[in-house]
């Protein structure tokens, strides 16, 4: 009976025993490092450290080397060089497998091209073991792409999937997989005629060929809806059916991959798979999918997510067919994978990332305090999952106070001020407590960049509240921490820290807001207005616009240090890189300008500065814009200039009338859009009251 | 359309004409309608052939192929590999299994974590059997410590397991049925039915699951009427309908 101890097969003492010069001692030794290592991260991992693998490698190397030089010519020889041959490609391809540290460590001993030779060994044991290795070392992104536009490496590829050896053509069917990203090569690949051989695998293959033909389906279609035409178009009209005929496949991974292949298929052309009958059954495949317990069932959630993110229809019927009661009940199972614990609650976060109907029933069964618990998972995938979900559930406006709202539309109308306001979120006061607040501030210390990114993207919509919980923010700390990751390296950080912020200050009392900004300081403010990344400019300047709400108070801040913001927000418009960035400057300056006499010149100075005044002003290059949002926030702005009632109004809009700007606007009496035309409007009714015509 | 599909389909036509009351069949009756359901001999070989190939009977597939001409859907030689893994763990040489399958298929045991916690799980159940308490407690602590590690439900069995060495008799303890054979049988069959599906062959034989639709539509029918029923499947005689 062999002994079950591991104690004389320390690793140590067996790679003494693979440099023997005795085959049968190596032979031994090869089987048993395959068999301690297979299936076991630990072995695997103490192996590699011990320069196992490149030991494998050299073994395998010497061997397809002497496989050439007796050439058959003593049988018995050949044997053993055939069983070493076949161990050590099995152990190196252990070693790769679900392993990325193991990839590596077969790359860099060179192991690669002998695996390749091993396929065109006679023996099919040596062609197996040979194919298998090579298709667990393709599984991981470490491996250089397949280059498919080399007319040698289509025919080689070519001749693997034709080969009748399963482990040869589903190995053929891995490297499409792994290899095929861009258009161009999913074309050569169409070209080829490599679709009727997937096609063939797909229908006749055992069940691994048709494992792998499905995925690289879906890898030559991905966003190519060119070639999805092609297709599915008179071309070839079978194999779409055959796929949906797989989704009634007895084995769950066929369902899955079935299922992945049509959710590419349909996203890539939207026009396809229209028929309800299809759609819900995908939806009602991938929930049965999640009770899967192994890796089928932590990938569908995934693959749920990419079949419903951003698609009201599909988020409605899978509402319908109790998709969050299934998530839910799947949550509170507890001690989930962390990869299954993330698909579950990003699978709720694209359910919750639209419908208010979906955003009632995720509160109603009290989901929430299971994806909290979430915050402090110790896998960082999960936080972030868990900082995603929070974000798309709190931009629920199902618990908004109405009056409120009201209050807000009438208060902008009145004082000619504009909010950022984050209409979405309006009910977040729900959300506005410890339980949710103390763990999302923690999160912004997170050695993750991708938590922190996730996290800010969530406290963005937590707070955002009317009234009074803001200060439980500030209590434990959080708007410290904004303005601290406002300086962060990474620019995710900074703009979503900035974001934050400037939801933070939405609608705050000036006591907050002086606050936030004694903390900020007008250095750090205009400087993250110059910021080289655009997204964290634009957010800068939002955060301004909702710092200066047309009280006098916080009209004030823009004036501080010799008013460097204003000059920094003058300066991004002068040179605006993309439309965002000129509607929250133009919205800015459009606050400043509902102050007094002085504020509403400090502004002017803004847009027509001494220097440039030759060149054509770049309002007229805003009024222009086809972003009805842009040319908004320009007419606005000229509205609250030339309000009759102050006193400078007359000499503004001569200045506004000499740079043309005035006859602009009045060839934009009947703009498409209703706000601009209304403005519009209201700018030419004030300029009559000064007797212009 | 297989041969007890159409038999059960038949059972629930019935079904459905005596909705209402419990109607009652005869034994001629019965029958006629039995004779008029046509099923091909080669489906039938094709089933007990199936039965003998999952379930790993070669020299019985061997001798039914010769004799009846129904070729198996799988190379008989497979099947002398995967009965030796299956007996291998039915004997409780489980190290000697384990190095069986990785020969046969290397992927089967590094892509199913599970099936390779309850082979290791099985190999310390055994060596507890044996009194090797010591060699049971290092085997436990380097390998299955680290996959208790990775998985919750891993950690608990292995809990239950290091559980055994706590009890003198260990029969009669509350986790006595690992040590039961039973617990062998489990363990060879999922094994078994993990080499099927690597070999893209179905796990279980149909047979079995036909038998218990049978039951089922029995079930279903004896509620709306008395009718002959088979109560012994293995001869399938047909029983007088008790009125």
């Amino acid at each position: 009976m062999p002994s079950a101890t591991v104690n004389n097969h320390r690793p140590s003492e067996l790679l003494s025993r693979l440099a023997s010069a005795e085959p049968e001692v190596k032979l031994r030794a090869l089987r048993e490092v395959k068999n301690q290592i297979i299936g076991n991260r630990t072995k695997k991992l103490s192996f590699i450290k011990l320069g196992a693998v490149p030991a494998v490698a050299g073994i395998l190397a010497d061997s397809a080397d002497d496989v050439i030089d007796y050439n058959n010519n003593n049988c018995n020889v050949n044997n053993n060089i055939n069983n070493i041959l076949v161990q050590s490609a099995a152990a190196l391809g252990s070693f790769a497998c679900g392993f990325d540290a193991g990839v590596q460590a077969v790359l860099d001993a060179g192991a690669f091209p002998n695996l390749l030779r091993l396929l065109s060994n006679s023996n099919q044991k040596v062609v197996d073991a040979g194919a298998r290795a090579l298709r667990m070392i393709y599984q991981s992104k470490l491996v250089p792409k397949y280059d498919f536009l080399q007319q040698k490496n289509m025919e080689f590829l070519i001749s693997l999937l034709n080969s009748e050896n399963e482990n040869v053509s589903g190995l053929g069917a891995s490297i499409i997989t792994h290899s095929c990203e861009t258009s161009l090569e999913q074309k050569v690949l169409f070209d080829a005629g490599i679709l009727r051989r997937l096609n063939s695998l797909l229908e006749g293959g055992s069940l691994s060929q048709r494992y792998s033909s499905l995925e690289s389906l879906a890898s030559i279609f991905k966003n190519n809806s060119e070639l999805v035409s092609k297709f599915a178009g008179a071309e070839i009209e079978r194999p779409l059916g055959s796929i949906i005929d797989l989704l009634k496949d007895r084995y769950p991974r066929t369902r899955l991959l079935a299922c992945m292949c049509l959710i590419v298929i349909r996203n890539t052309s939207p026009h396809l798979l229209q028929d309800i009958g299809v759609k819900s059954k995908l939806i009602h495949i991938l929930l049965e999918l999640l009770d899967d317990p192994g890796q089928v069932g932590d990938e569908a959630s995934f693959a749920f997510s990419s079949l419903i993110a951003q698609k009201e229809d599909l988020q409605k019927l899978a509402l319908e067919a109790n998709a969050i009661d299934k998530l839910h009940h799947h949550l509170q199972k507890g001690s989930l994978r962390p990869r299954r614990y993330e698909g579950i609650l990003l699978a709720l976060a694209d359910m919750c990332s639209k419908l208010e109907s979906c955003r009632s029933k995720f509160l109603s069964l009290q989901v929430l305090n299971l994806v909290t618990d979430a915050l402090t998972d110790d896998s960082a995938d999960v936080r972030t999952a868990a900082c995603i979900c929070l974000k798309s559930v709190t931009r629920s406006i199902k618990v908004c106070n109405v009056g409120n709202s009201f209050a807000v539309l009438v208060l902008i109308f009145n004082a000619n001020i504009a909010y950022e306001m984050p209409i979405q979120n309006l009910s977040a006061g729900y959300f506005m407590n410890e339980m949710v607040v103390v763990p999302l501030v923690q999160l912004f210390l997170d050695p993750s960049t991708s938590v922190q990114v996730a996290a800010l993207g969530a406290i963005s919509n937590v707070v955002v509240d009317f009234t009074t919980h803001k200060c439980i923010f500030v209590q434990c700390g959080g708007m410290k921490q904004l303005v601290q990751l406002a300086t962060s390296m990474e620019s995710a950080v900074r703009s979503n820290a900035l974001w934050a912020l400037k939801n933070f200050v939405f609608l705050a009392d000036n006591r907050l807001k002086e606050g936030v900004f004694s903390e900020l300081t007008a250095s750090l403010l205009s400087s993250l207005i110059c910021d080289p990344e655009p997204s964290v400019q634009e957010q800068a300047l939002a955060l301004v616009r909702n710092l200066v709400d047309g009280c006098m108070n916080s009209v004030e801040f823009m004036f501080a240090e010799d008013g460097l913001i204003l000059g920094a927000i003058g300066r991004q418009l002068q040179n605006a890189s993309k439309a965002e960035i000129g509607i929250q400057g133009m919205y800015a300056l459009c606050n400043v300008a509902s102050g007094n006499e002085f504020h509403k010149e400090a502004v002017m100075h803004q847009l027509f500065p001494q220097m440039v005044d030759k060149n054509e002003s770049f309002m007229i290059n805003f009024l222009q814009s086809n972003d009805s949002q842009l040319r908004t926030a320009t007419v606005w702005t000229i509205v609250n200039l030339t309000c009759p009632s102050s006193p400078g109004a007359f000499g503004r809009l001569v200045k506004l009338r000499n740079a043309g700007i005035v006859s602009q606007i009045k060839h934009m009496v009947n703009d498409p859009c209703v706000d601009v035309k209304f403005r519009v409007r209201t700018v030419l009714g004030q300029s009559m009251a000064f007797g212009d015509n | 359309m297989p041969p007890f599909w159409i038999v059960i389909r038949q059972l629930v036509e019935i079904e459905e004409q005596m909705a209402t009351s419990k109607k009652v069949i005869t034994r001629e009756e019965w029958e006629k309608r039995l004779n008029d359901v046509k099923i091909r001999k080669e489906d039938m070989n094709k089933l007990v052939m199936n039965f003998l190939v999952t379930e790993g009977y070669v020299e019985a597939a061997e001798k039914f192929r010769m004799e009846s001409g129904t070729e198996p859907d799988i190379d008989l030689a497979t099947i002398t590999d995967r009965m030796a893994v299956k007996k291998a763990v039915q004997c409780g040489n489980v190290e000697d299994a384990i190095e069986k399958v990785n020969d046969l298929n290397p992927e089967i045991l590094d892509t199913n974590p599970q099936l390779f916690f309850h082979l290791q799980q099985q190999r310390l159940i055994e060596l507890i059997r044996n009194g090797k308490v010591e060699e049971a407690l290092e085997f436990a602590q380097e390998e299955l410590a680290p996959r208790g590690e990775e998985n919750q439900s891993f950690l608990e069995e292995l809990e239950r397991t290091v559980a055994l060495l706590a009890f003198e008799d260990v029969s009669n303890c509350p986790v006595g049925e690992l040590m039961d054979i039973s617990q062998r049988l489990k363990t060879a069959s999922e094994v078994n039915a993990a080499i099927l599906t690597s070999q893209s062959h179905e796990k279980d034989p149909k047979l079995p699951s036909l038998l218990k639709m049978l039951i089922w539509a029995q079930n279903q029918l004896d509620e709306k009427a008395a009718y002959p029923r088979i109560n012994d499947l293995s001869n399938a005689t047909l029983e007088d309908p008790t009125v």
